[in-house]
């Protein structure tokens, strides 16, 4: 008879144990806002849930008949369809506008600032399917997920560089099985609002409340750069999505003098009810080292960064916060601004003729030691390299002992794009330019698209800054930039060789009455018949 | 001058210049345009392989017979026949779904077969045991017996039709628990969704596993806003009109959908209205609030309302609150799937599992006859949609597709006819023939030249046809001519 009282305890006690939210689910989000030297901030908004405890599916038990139930509270419901069915280890997906300025930004918050749509993502082999049909399946869902054409990321564009893309999270040991990166880029994808509204669904709030009812599409899109990124890792916590947001707007534009900015300039909306269901929800404001106010009083101040918590909001008073300079804005002088990234790149495509160009990088390095870098092209076959044609120059001398580790893949004609990958090294305080020959393809009629003659975007080169062994005060002097952070160079567009596409109706008449005068006359001579007309009978 | 005229020969002495051989090299011409022809009608024409229509229209003749062989103990003895035509009566006046083929015998439990309904003398109550009915002897009529047999062996009414969810394989169960707008407050931030599918929904697919798999999934949402504003009533209260039901479901807003797989999705909601309009009640065509909070959507799935008491902020619903939420959901289930339910005063023996063997054969025959029926329309239209867009390809996949389908629906056939009469193999078959004839009618290599259009083929002719073709026919019909002229001045000379 002891045990009653006490099963009624216990079930008394289990719900009010499990009042706080799930706990199996954790979502946190972040707004870091930062100015830059050229007066334009930068918002980047961070919605991360974490499913404890979960790993990736194993691709083997893909051949198994799928029953096994799924159940999520604040994890999105379609992306882990997606994943599941796929059996994806590691994903991430970009797609942004515009061209992140390094020399005057620095690094972004999120790494992944690639003109175009960039998709890579990780994936075991194993499963009755092979790891290409999966890539395709996971392509064409997220399409339709995401109503982006990424479905054009097909083979021609897929490549598979693991060197300069490695996992961010950890990849699952299952007796051994190989994971593979499959990589595609298309760089005349563009961000819109058809982008952001099934990104919004996937977050728990959507967007009408906490951080997330800031992202009003009418001032996204007219920043000057933006970019939504989707990114899924596992961590021995359990499986994160991290789905965040970038722009960077120009508080300059419409006042002309004061970089002064508020969540009401900025995004034109303000917090008015924070996500009930946010563990964390924090706005973090760096702050300028010129006089300034900034309202409301930030709850603390940590090493020039001024830190917001939505959470403890009073639930009626809407949040906006402002930030206010003392004196008008002065473009600062660039001979005076120290540089805010190790180096700088620009990749450019000479070349006057159709058929033939030359591809050049002239790499900056600002540093005082030389630095390694590792270069990644993944070329569309539209143009191939002429490996022998390399020529590295330092300041007008010819440096080939600075490139090493090349390693090439073929590209094959109207099929597979190259990868090109080598590590160059840069040294201290110089100018490096490199450059190749290229030859651009001529391609089949059918294979143009609509609009041939604006040309075909090249997808951005990557860079990685290595570890070197000679600078140990590297990265304090450079603020905290880690190593192996990706740098994205602009994206090229390459005119080719493109016909006259009323051509081959203009081929076929012209053929066609050649062919029929060649056989009327021939015929006309086998089959006439003469006769002698006597003139004076 | 004269001299070197006359030393010029006649033309048509010169052995190219005689008839004969211009007339066999326009000839030639035209041989090789006629053999060339079937080569050009080759390569040009679309790859159109025959299906087999007649067999698809056979198979519209036919009809699913279910042969149900009931024994009568023979306490009933003397009420056998009365009861047979009664019920015969009863099931012709019905005249839906699958034709019957009823026979009542007097026999005992004994010596008949696996699949006969038995119907033995009990004491109080009608009580099915497995394909066993016991029911009371005494004061028994045989219309009302045959009324409850009827009931028993084909329980479905036409309102209820629309209703069942078109038969699939494999179905996928979504349930979402909605707040319509957690962040005014008393957000319901979970549930135990394992405990109450446990209890509520796994019985019933279990019971019918034999006919579906089910895939389950199930996820909450914090922001599901509707897309009208449900009536303000007098006490205070909110509720929605019949009409609000209708539009209930606000797609745009709410992610629903499951994109990974084509299978058809049950959704299941638990709808939790906002702070501000709670409680959320349903009300009836003259206004006044219905007891029900639930209410079902005809093949999509089902919604229940839960008005939670006004309790703490966050609340996690346990399996206590789930209890009468998920009851509702089981029960709408059920109908989705069309399972039928027992009618009134007649128990279950306990340990018989949640559906008999009665309800389970009479779901069998149904869904059956429901594929059945799918499959014959669809092969149907396929077979009528070739035949009238003579442009549409027919590949070898969809011709095989629609043969599979043929020969699995012939085997359906065949197990009816046979001695062996099981309905579980049926339906596996004819299941089988309905996703063959689906996947033919979906063939994506239909539509691959449906709309070439025939203008361009003109238009890449037509220069070459029209300037080759031309000299042709008039050197043949020149030559014709003056055949014919030559035949006459031969005959006329001759005369």
């Amino acid at each position: 008879m002891h045990w009653r009282p006490l099963c009624l305890l216990v079930l008394g006690l289990f719900p009010s144990f499990a009042q706080t939210t799930s706990p199996h689910e954790q979502f946190d989000e972040e707004l870091v806002v930062k100015s830059f030297q050229d007066g334009r901030v930068a918002s980047t908004f961070t919605f991360k849930t974490l499913l404890t405890d979960a790993s990736p599916r194993d691709p083997r038990t893909l051949a198994l008949e799928d029953d096994e139930p799924q159940h999520y509270t604040l994890f999105p419901l379609t992306l882990g369809q997606l994943l599941r069915q796929y059996a994806i280890t590691e994903l991430h997906l970009t797609l942004n506008a515009g061209k992140w300025k390094y020399d005057s930004w620095g690094y972004p918050e999120a790494a992944g600032v690639g003109t175009g749509a960039e998709l890579y993502a990780w994936l075991a082999d194993g499963a009755p399917s092979s790891i290409d049909e999966r890539w395709q399946g996971l392509r064409n869902a997220l399409a339709g997920l995401f109503c982006a054409s990424l479905g054009s990321l097909d083979e021609q564009r897929t490549t598979s560089p693991h060197l300069s893309f490695p996992p961010e999270g950890l990849l699952p040991d299952w007796d051994g099985l190989q994971h593979e990166i499959r990589h595609a880029s298309h760089a005349s994808e563009h961000v819109c609002t058809e982008n952001l509204t099934p990104f919004l669904k996937l977050l728990p709030c959507k967007s009408l409340s906490g951080l997330a009812s800031l992202l009003n599409p009418h001032r996204m899109f007219d920043a000057d750069w933006h970019g939504i990124g989707l990114h899924v890792l596992w961590r021995p916590e359990g499986v994160e999505v991290r789905l965040n947001f970038q722009m960077v707007s120009d508080p300059l534009r419409p006042s002309g003098k004061k970089q002064d900015w508020s969540f009401r300039s900025l995004y034109d909306r303000s917090v008015d009810r924070a996500c009930p269901v946010a563990k964390t929800s924090r706005t973090i404001v760096t702050l300028p080292d010129a006089v300034y106010s900034i309202t409301p009083e930030p709850s603390a101040i940590e090493s020039g960064k001024a830190l917001y918590d939505l959470k403890n909001k009073s639930p009626n008073e809407s949040f906006d916060m402002k930030l206010e300079w003392g004196s008008d804005f002065v473009y600062p002088q660039a001979s005076l601004t120290s540089p805010l990234v190790p180096f700088t790149v620009q990749r450019k495509l000479h070349g006057p003729t159709q058929d033939r160009g030359q591809l050049a990088l002239v790499l900056k390095n600002h540093e005082p030691h030389a630095i390694r870098v590792s270069y990644l092209e993944t070329m569309p076959w539209l143009l191939q390299f002429y490996l022998h044609t390399i020529r590295i120059e330092v300041d007008g001398t010819r440096r080939d002992d600075l490139i090493s580790n090349i390693s090439y893949v073929l590209p094959v004609p109207h099929s597979r794009p190259a990868t090109f990958h080598c590590i160059l090294t840069l040294p201290g305080h110089s100018t490096v330019t490199y450059t190749i020959d290229v030859t651009k393809a001529f391609l089949m009629y059918t294979e143009h698209p609509p609009d041939a003659q604006r040309g075909w975007d090249l997808p951005p080169a990557v860079f990685v800054l290595l570890a070197s062994s000679s600078e140990e005060g590297y990265t304090r002097s450079m603020g905290g930039v880690q190593e192996g952070s990706r740098v994205y160079t602009p994206s090229l567009l390459v005119d080719l060789a493109t016909p006259d596409f009323s051509m081959p109706y203009n081929v076929i008449i012209f053929t066609c009455s050649v062919v029929a005068f060649i056989f009327g006359s021939i015929f006309n001579l086998l089959t006439r018949k003469f006769v002698v007309v006597r003139l004076d009978g | 001058m004269n001299v070197a005229t006359d030393n010029l020969r006649d033309p048509s002495t010169l052995f190219f210049q005689y008839d004969k051989i211009r007339r066999s090299i326009i000839a030639s011409y035209w041989l090789i345009i006629f053999l060339a022809l079937p080569l050009w009608w080759n390569t040009t024409s679309i790859e159109r392989l025959p299906l087999p229509s007649p067999n698809v229209y056979a198979q519209q003749e036919r009809e699913l017979r279910f042969p149900i062989k009931i024994a009568l103990d023979p306490a009933f003895g003397n009420i056998a026949p009365s009861v047979e035509s009664e019920l015969r009566n009863v099931v012709w006046q019905t005249r839906q779904g699958p034709a019957l083929d009823i026979s009542v015998g007097v026999g005992n439990e004994a010596d008949s077969s696996d699949d006969t309904y038995v119907v033995l003398p009990g004491e109080t109550d009608i009580v099915l045991d497995g394909r066993r009915m016991k029911i009371p002897k005494d004061h028994i009529e045989p219309s009302k017996l045959a009324q409850i047999l009827s009931s028993l062996i084909f329980p479905y009414s036409p309102k209820q039709e629309h209703r069942v969810a078109q038969y699939s394989p494999r179905f996928r169960l979504a349930f979402t628990l909605l707040n319509e707008d957690a962040s005014a407050g008393q957000t319901v931030v979970g549930w135990d969704i394992l405990g109450a599918i446990d209890r509520h929904i796994s019985p019933i697919t279990s019971a019918v596993s034999i006919l579906h798999n089910f895939t389950i999934e199930s996820q909450v949402q914090f922001h599901a806003p509707l897309a009208f504003e449900p009536t303000a009533l007098e006490d205070g209260t909110f509720g929605l009109t019949p009409e609000d039901l209708t539009i209930f479901v606000n797609s745009a807003e709410w992610t629903l959908s499951s994109s990974s797989s084509n299978d058809p999705v049950l959704h299941f909601v638990l709808f939790v209205p906002s702070i501000s309009r709670r409680p959320l009640s349903i009300l009836n065509n003259d206004g006044t609030p219905s007891t029900s909070n639930a209410f079902l959507i005809p093949q999509w799935g089902g919604i229940v309302l839960c008005n939670l008491p006004s309790a703490s902020d966050e609340k996690w619903l346990s399996n206590m609150d789930l209890a009468s939420p998920f009851s509702a959901f089981s029960h709408q289930l059920s109908t989705l799937l069309g399972i039928p339910k027992l009618p009134p005063g007649i128990k279950t023996s306990p340990q018989n599992s949640l559906l008999t063997s009665w309800q389970i054969d009479a779901l069998l025959r149904h869904r059956m006859h429901e594929t059945v029926r799918r499959t014959k329309d669809t092969l149907l239209s396929t077979v009528n949609l070739v035949q009238q867009i003579p442009n549409m390809p027919v590949d070898e996949k969809a011709q095989n597709d629609v043969q599979g389908a043929l020969v699995a629906l012939d085997a359906v056939w065949d197990s009816e006819g046979g001695k062996k009469f099981n309905l579980t193999d049926m339906l596996g078959n004819s299941a089988r023939a309905l996703t063959f004839s689906q996947r033919a009618f979906f063939h994506p290599g239909m539509l691959a030249l449906l709309y070439f259009p025939a203008e361009h083929k003109y238009a890449v002719y037509t220069p070459l046809f029209a300037s080759a073709v031309i000299p042709l026919v008039a050197a043949a019909i020149r030559e014709l001519l003056a055949w014919r002229r030559q035949r006459r001045d031969a005959n006329r000379r001759d005369g």
